[in-house]
């Protein structure tokens, strides 16, 4: 018997991924009848000369964007192997499920995204719990570690901390990668650099918890906001797919800088989707790192024809501010589907 | 015996004397403490090490020891302390505290090729 996983290799996209990046399907893992951590396992030993991080998906829960967009799909498990390796205490992580409840939902308006059509019912993962997260202590991040590899932000920023290099991938991108989907992938630039810090409260997030709400900025650093992940890669789903999950949420009312993050990408299509924006909510540290990338309160303000749905999404590409030297990819075209003997 | 400690210099100095005790012309390599300049070690973790330098040395096949002090969680926490200091009186005016993790290889990296590794480390 074999277990399929798919994996994006180092140097695909043109040279622009730095680390082996596999995924497996949560589904291929219950058929083997093994555990998430045996199939980490299983992945990292097809690396014996190299490294890789592996993340596994399960396509029918749900998870949140840091900036408070609810995503088909989730990380459920995320582990780094580094020569066939994946270090017994820091190596591999659980993502618990978080039980659906009322508290949750009150606590956290942008969790009113779970009970729309599209996800109703579904199963939660966003961070690990406290007992998923043993024996990191609590200032470390959501990060697992073997030997020169990390995988960290519940499997969303991988790094090698011998070679220095770096990649983000972004959830959508991930579930495209699942999905035989569409992506982007090129350097984050000075747009996603800040975005990356506008974030939402929640407990238990993938990368963030209580400590910056929606009009806050998690970076808190000026105008370096701008440079900080400017110069890292980056694989992110299409804008047209980005866009979709956006406007679920501003369609039923979420607004940006109250209930989801402030960030370019929310900011820009509520303008363009004539919805209103939290002004007074988005504290004065955001507004200088959003003014350092051209985002001025004064140009979101000014009055303009909304566009339908249909043509925001048409349009994504330009209305979503973002990356720098972004390609465009169909998902096969850097993730290849490889199987490994159980 | 939790009270007691040893000396930064005294435990370089320890692991050499271990390292040669069986054979003096036996090489000794020790790094990973290189930033610390002053410090107190865990008096019953050196003695123990001691002893495991000693026991690698039985092997007449060895005529070096590598001594490798690595953060066992690989991503550590740390104090930034910025200073802006005046060269007229060479006072501090002001100092900034801020915290930065940073994430380093990890022992991993160390083992790749090793034939048998005998972890005696206590669980975390």
């Amino acid at each position: 018997m074999k277990l399929k996983y798919k994996v994006v290799l180092k140097g695909a996209a043109d040279g622009v991924v730095p680390i082996n990046l596999a995924f497996i399907d949560k589904k291929d893992i219950v058929d083997a009848e093994i555990s998430y951590k045996e199939a980490c396992q299983l992945v990292g030993n097809d690396f014996k000369d190299d490294c890789a991080t592996v993340n596994v998906i399960d396509p029918d829960a749900v998870t949140v964007t840091s900036d408070g967009i609810m995503s088909d799909g989730a990380v459920v498990a995320f582990a780094c192997a580094d020569h066939g390796i994946i270090n017994k205490d820091f190596g591999f992580m659980n993502v618990s499920e978080i039980p659906y409840s009322e508290t949750l939902i009150a606590e956290e308006p942008h969790m009113k995204q779970w009970n729309t059509k599209y996800y109703r019912g579904r199963r939660l993962h966003r961070g690990p719990s406290p007992e998923d997260r043993k024996p990191l202590e609590s200032h470390n991040e959501n990060m697992t570690m073997t030997g020169r590899i990390t995988n960290n932000n519940t499997g969303s920023e991988m790094m090698n901390t011998v070679d220095m290099t770096e990649i983000l991938v972004l959830f959508f991108g991930q579930m495209e990668i699942m999905r035989d989907g569409d992506l982007l992938i090129g350097l984050a630039g000075p747009m996603v650099s800040v975005g990356i810090g506008m974030v939402v409260r929640e407990r238990r997030g993938r990368i963030f918890g209580w400590n910056y709400g929606a009009g806050k900025t998690a970076h808190n650093s000026g105008e370096f906001a701008k440079t900080v992940k400017r110069d890292c890669p980056v694989i992110a789903a299409d804008k047209k797919v980005v866009a979709e999950y956006t406007l679920r949420a501003l369609d039923i009312g979420l607004v940006p800088g109250l209930h989801i993050a402030c960030s370019p990408v929310a900011l820009s299509i509520a303008k363009a989707y004539g919805k209103p924006i939290a002004f007074d909510n988005i504290e004065e540290s955001a507004w200088i790192e959003l003014e350092s990338v051209g985002l001025t309160r004064k140009k979101l303000e000014k009055p303009s024809k909304p566009m339908t749905r249909e043509e925001i999404i048409a349009h994504a590409d330009e209305i979503l501010p973002g990356m720098e030297g972004g390609i465009k990819y169909k998902a096969t075209e850097v993730a290849e589907t490889r199987y490994v003997e159980i | 015996m939790r009270l007691m400690h040893t000396k930064l210099p005294d435990f370089y100095q320890k692991a050499i004397d271990a390292g040669k005790k069986l054979r003096p012309e036996t090489e000794v390599e020790i790094r990973g403490l290189e930033s610390f300049k002053t410090g107190k070690l865990a008096s019953l973790r050196v003695g123990r090490v001691e002893k495991e330098i000693v026991e690698i040395t039985e092997d007449p096949d060895v005529d070096k020891v590598e001594v490798i002090i690595l953060p066992r969680n690989t991503e550590t926490n740390h104090t930034v302390i910025i200073k802006g200091i005046s060269k007229k009186d060479g006072k501090c005016k002001k100092a900034i505290l801020e915290s930065m993790y940073v994430s380093s290889p990890g022992e991993d990296c160390e083992l790749f090729d090793v034939e048998e590794i005998d972890d005696r480390r206590p669980s975390l």
